[in-house]
């Protein structure tokens, strides 16, 4: 019932609509339930031979009836079923808003496709249970108690005889109900069945080219598919008696009535405007009775939905500014790192990613990280703007622990160039301007020269409006990290760290870019990882780091005279060098 | 029908048209099952609309006339059309499903047999999830036009015509004044239905946007976050959020308009009936059983039209559902076996590349006048930097990607004159990534071939050195690989995939050898698995063991897309060129490590 309470907020957030429109409905009810009181006197008229001006009366107020009922139910059905996409709307905006508060960690652990679902499909499962359900919740009893006090002020007996199919009803209802939702639960199943081999074949498709396994794979696909086939149609066949059952027992009703009031009306105690009169409120209570078990399964599937979406609303963000944040004023000393210790939560041997790190990044100064793939480098990186917090130990910004500043504070310090490249749909201005609200085209041309971006832009027909695709795909690889680079830039940070962001930008033009940074940089405080030594050996400090932890520090020309795991690299980086230019 | 002037109106319909030809295809096998159900729409209409007329009966001949017998006999045949209609109703429904269902699961198996066929090329380009859609989602929405889209409409359509005879039959004049709404009604719904058209078009054009916009912030998370930019980001989120919420607000309106207003013609035209027919009453041309009747003819005609405006939203978006399915479907297969592709037997495992060239992108070429020549039986080690076309040259041999230029034969007949299927069977492929489909070992290791023996997999675990992890484990072969093999470790799936090759036992062996290190122990039982796998085989494999590429008989060296070296290790040494770097960069290190542990276990303290 936890998800009820969320709910209620959304709902009393919109307490007016939901009124209103109730009212509403309760308006056209009375005139729904009216008209076939109208219709009897109507008939009454014709069948005591009364005067067509009688008729005529009782014809213009129905049809009068009918004109504002027509008004009054656009209104009834508008504003619950606006309320229900309000709801929508502001479930969505906070999920969203939510999202964007937990943490890597929480992206990591779960895939992009199962989030993309539940915001979609469940947002719309509980907008429905909020929209038509609310709808048909409020209507059915209405119908039905008006329906029933109006027939029994009619006629008590022959109201008892017409509802004397309803416990078969009810009973029919309730038996199917459960056989419908498990039916309809093993369909869903299958599908997930189906949509995993398709998943999966999809990202085996090498494999299944390279050993012709197509056959193979389509007649597995096709077993799983009729079994699909199967359970939809055993499905199927419970909806497909279940309505007509329903319509068939209402139709017995009306029967019950023709019979029943016939007899009655020979003997003389009931007139034929009584009949017409029952028939007509039973065809009224026709469609609250058929609705029955979907209004339930309505309310069954938003119930399910909500549940899960509280999972996510409900995950408290790990990594989150401190109720009393210290705010962040500028860099006067640095970043420090004082015995940094880090595990990855996915690691399941629980070996430490990074063990005893101590090193300082005095303002002004540089920081240079190498190590093989895998030694802890990008994981230092991360640390700094709080990706992920560290296990023992701090970090410190101006001898403060980061974790005492206010979240936004530090991040707005730091330039963080990642290593993966990321770009959005839009075009390169505003993935360029994405860190601030107003760039001039001067800033912008001046972060595009330094990152090296303007020989491509020139090439580029719409130049800076060139829209990237998705992820940036239509840009090369180089070009996304040059692109990352000059976003980072255009924020003008005192502190930048380049987690490999040059990793597909070719040597010669890294060294360009290094070149013009490095006048940029002059008074900036900047963290640079590179898998290749000509980043980092003008750095005022190098660290070597193997398995989580620092085997070698010191400059460039004291490590290689030290002739360790550095010298190596360098060794090598001269090699590769050398090849590239064969 | 002012509306067929305006273009994209016409052409909208000209193409929903042609969609609903090429499902109508998939009906076909089924047609005979599909015509006997719509035959028992018009007995299922029938019987339901013989009710009204015998309650019409009922009234004026039997209980107007005091005949209690007369009654029951019209109780009795109302009660025999309910059942009828009960009956008719359920089979009506079950059958189209059974229609339904047939063709949709024929519909899924071309998708899936389809998307088998394209070639690599396409699933570079397009992402696994969007695929997956087409076979499940999309899919899932056509079923929902047959159940309560164009197969209601027909029956709709149908019905209004049946009332509207019978109306006539009964009594003209009232047969108009009943339906005398109908006109400016038609009008409101063609109405409704432009205007609908519009909105329902930009409900899928915003939902569409907001689902990029949210699948896009919730992979580029760490940007947004490390930018500190969540607020500019929910301000766009929630713009794009309000215009779709106000493009529902206003269909809302228009839906709730065109109910309520069917709904109040309906009653409406009942209070023209009580007029009209109440004057006819009392001039004692009709009986009061007429009026009745007429009254639930109303009824039954209305519902159709007041649900039309589901119906309609639930056509349009089943057309664009059938609009990208039918899109996948053709795409065309680029990479198939041409009429006229042999089998050349017997097969030699000779392989020649004849000057190349090939690009995934056009101006960026990969491979660049690559030749060389393989002989059967002869095994070659492939090196070269990354990004010199190793994984590529690979790639071609059993035409995963066909080349612009030159030519690749196999066994002397050029891949793309090879039988395709027969091609990739002589070819066993390792790739560093072992995939593994979830399933058995067993299953895995056959790769669902059920006619290879136990024994000759069994045969080919124990030469793959794989036999003995797999025996330890409690199912032995029946073991459930988990989704990607995540349940084994990584020197484990490379013994499997040797196992796979033996288990096919193809001519030609091509490897990219992993370079994810694994323990000592696993890895002496690769190399021995490797060395029995690659006996009696022709061998192209890129190495990253420095015992492979010492056991090979040639290396060819590649370099910016280019041969540059072919020949033994020692002449390429001696020659002191790129290979020889090379092997300084990649190899030397592996055999300084290997030196030092043979004398001293640790290398750093």
């Amino acid at each position: 019932m936890e998800s009820m309470g969320r709910l209620k907020i959304y709902l009393w957030r919109y307490w007016r609509l939901y009124l209103l429109g109730g009212l509403c409905l309760f308006g056209t009810a009375t005139l729904v339930m009216w008209i076939p009181w109208w219709i009897r006197e109507a008939v009454r008229i014709l069948e005591e031979g009364g005067s067509l001006r009688d008729v005529t009366f009782y014809a213009a107020i129905i049809g009068l009836a009918a004109l504002a009922q027509g008004g009054i139910r656009t209104y009834s059905r508008a504003l619950i079923f606006n309320a229900g996409r309000n709801v929508e709307y502001d479930l969505r905006n906070d999920l969203f808003g939510h999202l964007q508060k937990l943490p890597l960690a929480f992206y990591q652990s779960r895939r992009t496709g199962d989030l993309m679902s539940r915001v979609i499909n469940d947002i719309s499962a509980v907008r429905v249970m909020l929209g038509p359900g609310v709808l048909n919740f409020v209507n059915a009893p209405l119908y039905y108690l008006y329906a029933l006090a109006l027939m029994l002020s009619m006629d008590v007996r022959m109201t008892l005889a017409a509802l004397a199919p309803f416990p078969l009803l009810i009973y029919a209802a309730a038996k199917f109900r459960g056989r419908i939702m498990k039916a309809s639960l093993d369909v869903q199943q299958q599908m997930s069945v189906l949509s995993s081999h398709v998943q999966e074949n999809l990202s085996g498709m090498h494999v299944v080219k390279a050993y012709s396994q197509e056959k193979f794979q389509t007649q597995q696909f096709v077993a799983l598919n009729a079994d699909f086939q199967i359970k939809s149609l055993d499905l199927a066949r419970l909806r497909g008696i279940v309505t007509p059952i329903m319509q068939g027992i209402n139709g017995l009703t009306v029967l019950i009535v023709i019979w029943y009031g016939g007899v009655r009306v020979m003997r003389g105690d009931l007139l034929v405007a009584d009949i017409v009169a029952f028939i007509a409120y039973l065809n009224v209570l026709a469609w609250p009775t058929a609705a029955f078990g979907w209004m339930f399964s309505l309310v069954e599937r938003g119930r399910a939905a909500m549940k899960r979406l509280e999972e996510i609303l409900n995950t408290q963000p790990a990594i989150a500014s401190p109720t009393t944040a210290v705010p962040v004023r500028g860099l006067k000393n640095g970043v420090e790192f004082r015995d940094v210790s880090f595990v990855y939560e996915r690691q399941s041997n629980g070996h430490p990613a990074l063990e005893g790190i101590n090193f300082s990044l005095p303002v002004g100064k540089s920081v240079g990280l190498v190590g093989r793939i895998g030694s802890g480098k990008s994981t230092i990186a991360q640390l700094v703007p709080r990706l992920f917090d560290v296990a023992l130990g701090e970090i410190l910004v101006d001898g403060q622990d980061i974790r005492k500043l206010s979240l936004r504070g530090l991040r707005k310090l730091l330039g963080y160039v990642p290593q993966d490249p990321f770009l959005f749909s839009t075009s390169l201005r505003r993935n360029l301007a994405f860190g601030r609200d107003v760039v001039s085209d001067e800033e912008l041309q001046h972060a595009v020269s330094i990152a090296k971006l303007d020989r491509d832009l020139e090439i580029f027909p719409r130049g800076l409006d060139t829209v990237v695709g998705e992820r940036g795909v239509t840009l090369s690889g180089g070009q996304k990290q040059r692109a990352t680079l000059a976003r980072a830039l255009v924020m003008d940070p005192p502190v930048l760290i380049l987690d490999d962001s040059l990793s597909s930008v070719d040597a010669q033009t890294e060294a360009e870019i290094l070149q013009g940074l490095r006048s940029f940089l002059r008074e900036k405080t900047c963290l640079i990882i590179s898998h290749r030594i000509s980043a980092v050996k003008d750095a005022d400090e190098i660290l070597v780091l193997d398995e989580g932890s620092i085997i070698e520090r010191g400059s460039h020309d004291q490590l290689v005279e030290r002739g360790g795991v550095y010298a190596e690299l360098y060794q090598q980086q001269r090699l590769t060098e050398e090849l590239e230019q064969i | 029908m002012a509306d067929l002037s305006h273009p994209e109106e016409i052409l909208g319909k000209a193409y929903d048209l042609r969609l609903i030809r090429r499902l109508w295809k998939f009906i076909t096998p089924y047609k005979r099952l599909f015509w006997f159900a719509m035959l028992l729409l018009p007995l299922q209409q029938a019987f339901g609309l013989a009710q009204p007329y015998l309650m019409k009966v009922g009234i004026d001949q039997y209980i107007a006339q005091r005949d209690l017998g007369g009654l029951q006999t019209v109780g009795l045949l109302f009660l025999g059309a309910l059942a009828g209609e009960t009956v008719m109703v359920f089979f009506h429904y079950y059958l189209t499903m059974a229609v339904a269902q047939r063709c949709l699961a024929d519909l899924r198996a071309e998708i899936f047999s389809h998307v088998q066929k394209l070639p690599m090329s396409y699933f570079d380009r397009n992402p696994v999830g969007r695929l997956v859609t087409r076979t499940t989602t999309d899919v899932d929405v056509l079923q929902e036009m047959f159940s309560s889209g164009v197969m209601t409409l027909i029956s709709d359509f149908l019905m209004v015509v049946w009332i509207v005879g019978i109306m006539f039959y009964l009594h003209v004049e009232l047969a108009l004044v009943s339906l005398a709404l109908i006109p400016p009604m038609a009008f409101a719904i063609n109405f409704f239905r432009v205007k609908a058209r519009h909105t329902y078009r930009q409900i899928r054009e915003r939902i569409a946007r907001i689902n990029a916009y949210l699948g896009e912030a919730i992979s580029g998370m760490a940007v947004i976050q490390l930018f500190a930019r969540e607020e500019k980001t929910y301000r766009e989120f929630d713009e794009l959020n309000a215009d779709h919420r106000d493009a529902y607000h206003l269909s809302n309106v228009y839906e709730a308009a065109l109910y309520s207003m069917v709904e109040a013609a309906g009653s409406v035209s009942v209070a023209l009936l009580l007029w009209y027919g109440g004057g006819e009453v009392l001039h004692g041309v009709i009986g009061i059983g007429t009026v009745v009747a007429f009254k639930e003819y109303i009824h039954r005609f209305f519902v159709p039209l007041r649900d039309f405006s589901q119906k309609y939203a639930v056509m349009q978006s089943a057309m664009s559902s059938a609009e990208r399915i039918f899109q996948l479907l053709d795409t065309p297969v680029t990479i198939d076996s041409s009429k006229n592709a042999v089998v050349p037997k017997p097969f030699r495992g000779e392989v020649a590349f004849d000057n190349v060239w090939f690009h995934y992108k056009a101006d960026d070429p990969v491979l660049k006048g690559v030749s060389f020549r393989i002989a059967p039986g002869e095994k070659i080690a492939l090196v070269g930097a990354t990004g010199s076309g190793k994984t590529t040259t690979i790639k071609l041999l059993n035409r995963f990607y066909d080349i612009q230029k030159g030519s690749i034969k196999v066994s002397g007949v050029d891949v793309r004159d090879w039988d395709l299927q027969a091609l990739r069977r002589h070819i066993g492929v390792v790739l560093q990534d072992v995939f593994l489909f979830s399933g058995d070992i067993r299953t895995n290791l056959a790769l669902g071939d059920r006619s290879v023996p136990i024994e000759r997999i069994e045969k080919a675990a124990h030469f793959a050195n794989a036999d003995s992890f797999i025996r330890r484990l409690p199912e032995g072969f029946g073991a459930q690989v988990r989704e990607r093999g995540s349940n084994f470790s990584g020197g484990q799936r490379q013994l499997l995939a040797l196992a796979r090759v033996l288990v096919f036992q193809p001519e030609i062996l091509v490897m990219d050898e992993a370079t994810s290190s694994v323990d000592t122990e696993t890895e002496a039982l690769i190399q021995d698995a490797l060395e029995r796998v690659m006996r009696d085989r022709t061998c192209l494999l890129i190495a990253h063991r420095l015992s492979t590429i010492r056991n090979a008989d040639r290396i060819i060296v590649l370099h910016h897309g280019e041969v540059r070296e072919i020949g033994s290790h020692a002449e390429l040494m001696e020659k002191q060129g790129i290979y020889h770097r090379l092997y300084q960069l990649q190899y030397e290190r592996e055999e300084l490590k290997l030196a030092v542990q043979e004398t001293e276990p640790k290398v750093y303290g």
